[in-house]
C-alpha cells in the first residue's frame, strides 16, 4: 500500500464502491428469485445457470437503450439527479466496519455521517421528480421529501440509542463495545430491541420500500419520481435503491447486532451474514405487505414512532446511568 | 500544494459557484439547489479544518432540514420547470445601481479598516477543537444559557407562525375551491382526494 493518505483513500474508495456495485447487481437477482418463490414462480432462469448472469444482461440492455429527456424538463437537474442519488446511497459505505481492520474511515462521528447522508437521500429523488416536469413525478417527489424528512427524526433518535449505550459516535467504537458487553439488541433490556425494530422500519421508509413505497405507488403515480427516466439513468436509481437497502441493513447490523462480532467464523463473514439476513427480511416484507396510505404513514411517524423513540432514548440514558 | 489544499480549493469553488447560482438563478428551485451546493461546499471545508462534527451537523441541519423547508415553501408558492416569466419588473434597474454601490462600500470599509488597524492572525485552535466532546462541553457548559434561550426563541417563532396561519384560515366550506395547494400547482384537482389540503386535515 502506498503511504500517501489521499491516494490510499482514493484506492480504498474505488475498491469499496466496486465491491458494493457488484453486490448490488447480484442482489437484484436474489430479490427476483425470492419474489418469484414467494409468488410461486421461478424468477429468472434463462441467462446462465439459475439465471445467474441476468444482472449482466440487464446492465448491457439498459446501457444500450436510448436516454430520453422530456422536452419541457429542466435538463441540467434531470441529468444530475440519478448520479447524485447513487453517490449519496454509496457514500454511507465509508464508515461501515466490515471487520476490525476493514473499515474505510473510522471517524469519530461515523454514525452521524451515515445518518446525514441517509437524510439527504430524498433530495435528489425529489429533484428528479421536479425536473421531469410531470405531475406524477412531482407528486411522487413531494411525497418522497415529506416522508424522508418525517422519518429522519425517529431514525436518528433510534440510532442514538446504541450511541448512548456505547458512549461513542464512531461505528468501529459501537461494534467494539458490543464485542465486549454483548449485542445491543439483547443487552439493554427491551430498549435495544425496540430501537432495532424502529430503526429497521424507518430505514424502510427512507429507502422507499414497501410498506412505505408511497412516493412510487405504481397504481396511482405510474412510477413516481422516476416516471420519465429511461435506460441507464433509470438503472442508476434502481441501483441506488438497492444500495441503500443493503447499506441500511449493514448499518442496522453494525449498530444493533454486533457488526463483525461472532464466534468461530472470521469477522467479515459474520458481517456479511448479518447484513444478508436483514436484507432477506426486508425483501420478505416487501413481497408480503401492502402499501400504507400517506395519512397512515404520517400518523405512524409523528404519533407513535417519535414519542416512542424519545422514550427509548430516555430509557437508554437511564440504563447507562444505572449501569455505571 | 498538498492534496488537502486541493480539496479545500474544490470545496471553496463549489461553495462560491453555488452562492452565485443562488442569487442569479431565475428559477427559485435552481436557486435552492445552488444554496445546497454552497452548504455542501462549506461542510467540506469544515472537514478539511478537522471539525467533522460541525460538518455532519451542517449537512443534517442546513442541507437536510433548512433547504428542504425552502423547497416546501417554493413548492407551495407554485413554480414551474420553465422558471419565472423573466419579464422586466418595475424597479429592476435599481439592482444595477445597488449591487455595485454596496460592493464598493464594503470593499472601501475593508480597506479602511486594514489601514487603521493592523490585521491580526487568530490564535491557532487547540487540538481536538472540533470534536463532539469540545462542542458538547461548550454548548452544555459555557454557552448553556444562550443555547436554551435560542431554543425558546425558535419555539416562540413556531407558535407565532402557527397562530398567524390559523387566524387567517376560514372554514373549508367558505373558502374558494381554487386556493388549495394542489390546485395552485396544477390548475385543478387531479383526484378528488388531492383537492383536500393540509389545512383541511388540520381543521378536521
Amino acid at each position: 500500500m502506498t503511504n500517501d493518505p489521499w491516494l490510499r483513500a482514493l484506492l480504498e474508495g474505488a475498491a469499496v464502491v466496486t465491491a458494493l456495485m457488484t453486490a448490488v447487481a447480484w442482489i437484484t437477482w436474489l430479490e427476483r428469485k425470492i419474489a418469484g418463490r414467494i409468488q410461486s414462480r421461478l424468477g429468472p432462469t434463462m441467462v446462465g445457470p439459475f439465471g445467474l448472469l441476468q444482472p449482466l444482461a440487464d446492465a448491457v440492455k439498459s446501457m444500450q437503450k436510448e436516454s430520453i429527456v422530456p422536452r419541457d424538463a429542466d435538463a441540467l437537474l434531470f441529468w444530475l439527479a440519478p448520479p447524485l442519488t447513487l453517490a449519496l446511497a454509496l457514500g454511507t459505505a465509508a464508515v461501515i466496519p466490515f471487520s476490525p481492520g476493514l473499515l474505510a474511515s473510522d471517524v469519530d462521528i461515523g454514525v452521524l455521517y451515515a445518518l446525514a447522508l441517509s437524510g439527504l437521500l430524498s433530495f435528489p429523488i425529489w429533484i428528479a421528480g421536479w425536473a421531469s416536469n410531470n405531475k406524477y413525478s412531482l407528486l411522487g417527489g413531494m411525497r418522497m421529501v415529506a416522508q424522508g424528512i418525517s422519518y429522519e427524526i425517529p431514525m436518528v433518535l433510534s440510532a442514538l440509542v446504541p450511541v448512548v449505550l456505547a458512549g461513542t459516535l464512531s461505528m468501529g467504537g459501537v461494534v467494539r463495545h458490543q464485542a465486549e458487553h454483548g449485542w445491543f439488541v439483547v443487552s439493554a433490556p427491551g430498549v435495544g430491541f425496540v430501537a432495532f425494530l424502529v430503526f429497521l422500519l424507518t430505514a424502510l421508509a427512507e429507502g422507499n420500500r414497501i410498506p412505505f413505497d408511497i412516493p412510487e405507488a405504481e397504481s396511482e403515480l405510474v412510477a413516481g419520481p422516476t416516471t420519465e427516466y429511461t435506460a441507464i439513468q433509470w438503472s442508476l436509481f434502481a441501483a441506488a435503491e438497492y444500495a441503500h437497502s443493503l447499506l441500511a441493513s449493514a448499518i442496522a447490523a453494525t449498530l444493533f447486532l454486533g457488526g463483525w462480532d461472532g464466534p468461530v467464523l472470521p469477522p467479515a463473514v459474520w458481517m456479511v451474514l448479518k447484513t444478508g439476513a436483514l436484507f432477506l427480511l426486508i425483501t420478505w416484507l416487501r413481497w408480503s405487505l401492502l402499501r400504507l396510505r400517506s395519512d397512515q404513514l404520517m400518523s405512524l411517524c409523528w404519533k407513535l414512532l417519535v414519542p416512542l423513540t424519545l422514550l427509548l432514548l430516555l430509557g437508554a440514558g437511564t440504563w447507562v446511568t444505572l449501569a455505571t | 500544494m498538498t492534496p488537502g489544499g486541493y480539496f479545500f480549493g474544490v470545496c471553496a469553488v463549489v461553495a462560491v459557484l453555488g452562492a452565485l447560482a443562488t442569487i442569479s438563478a431565475r428559477n427559485p428551485i435552481r436557486g435552492a439547489m445552488g444554496l445546497l451546493a454552497t452548504i455542501v461546499g462549506i461542510a467540506g471545508m469544515y472537514v478539511q479544518l478537522s471539525a467533522q462534527f460541525l460538518a455532519a451537523i451542517q449537512l443534517i441541519v442546513y442541507a437536510g432540514a433548512v433547504v428542504v423547508l425552502f423547497v416546501f415553501v417554493i413548492m407551495l408558492l407554485g413554480p414551474d420547470a420553465h422558471g419565472a416569466d423573466g419579464g422586466k419588473r418595475p424597479g429592476s434597474w435599481a439592482r444595477w445601481i445597488a449591487a455595485p454601490l454596496v460592493s464598493v462600500l464594503l470593499l472601501g470599509g475593508a480597506v479602511l479598516l486594514a489601514r487603521v488597524s493592523t490585521p491580526q492572525r487568530f490564535r491557532a485552535a487547540p487540538p481536538g477543537h472540533g470534536t463532539i466532546e469540545a462542542v458538547g462541553g461548550d454548548v452544555f457548559g459555557r454557552a448553556l444559557v444562550p443555547f436554551e434561550l435560542s431554543t425558546a426563541l425558535l419555539i416562540v417563532a413556531a407558535v407565532g407562525a402557527i397562530a398567524i396561519a390559523r387566524s387567517r384560515a376560514t372554514k373549508p366550506s367558505e373558502r374558494p375551491a381554487s386556493v388549495g395547494a394542489t390546485r395552485r400547482l396544477f390548475g385543478g384537482a387531479i383526484h378528488p382526494r388531492d383537492a383536500r389540503t393540509v389545512d383541511d386535515e388540520v381543521a378536521r
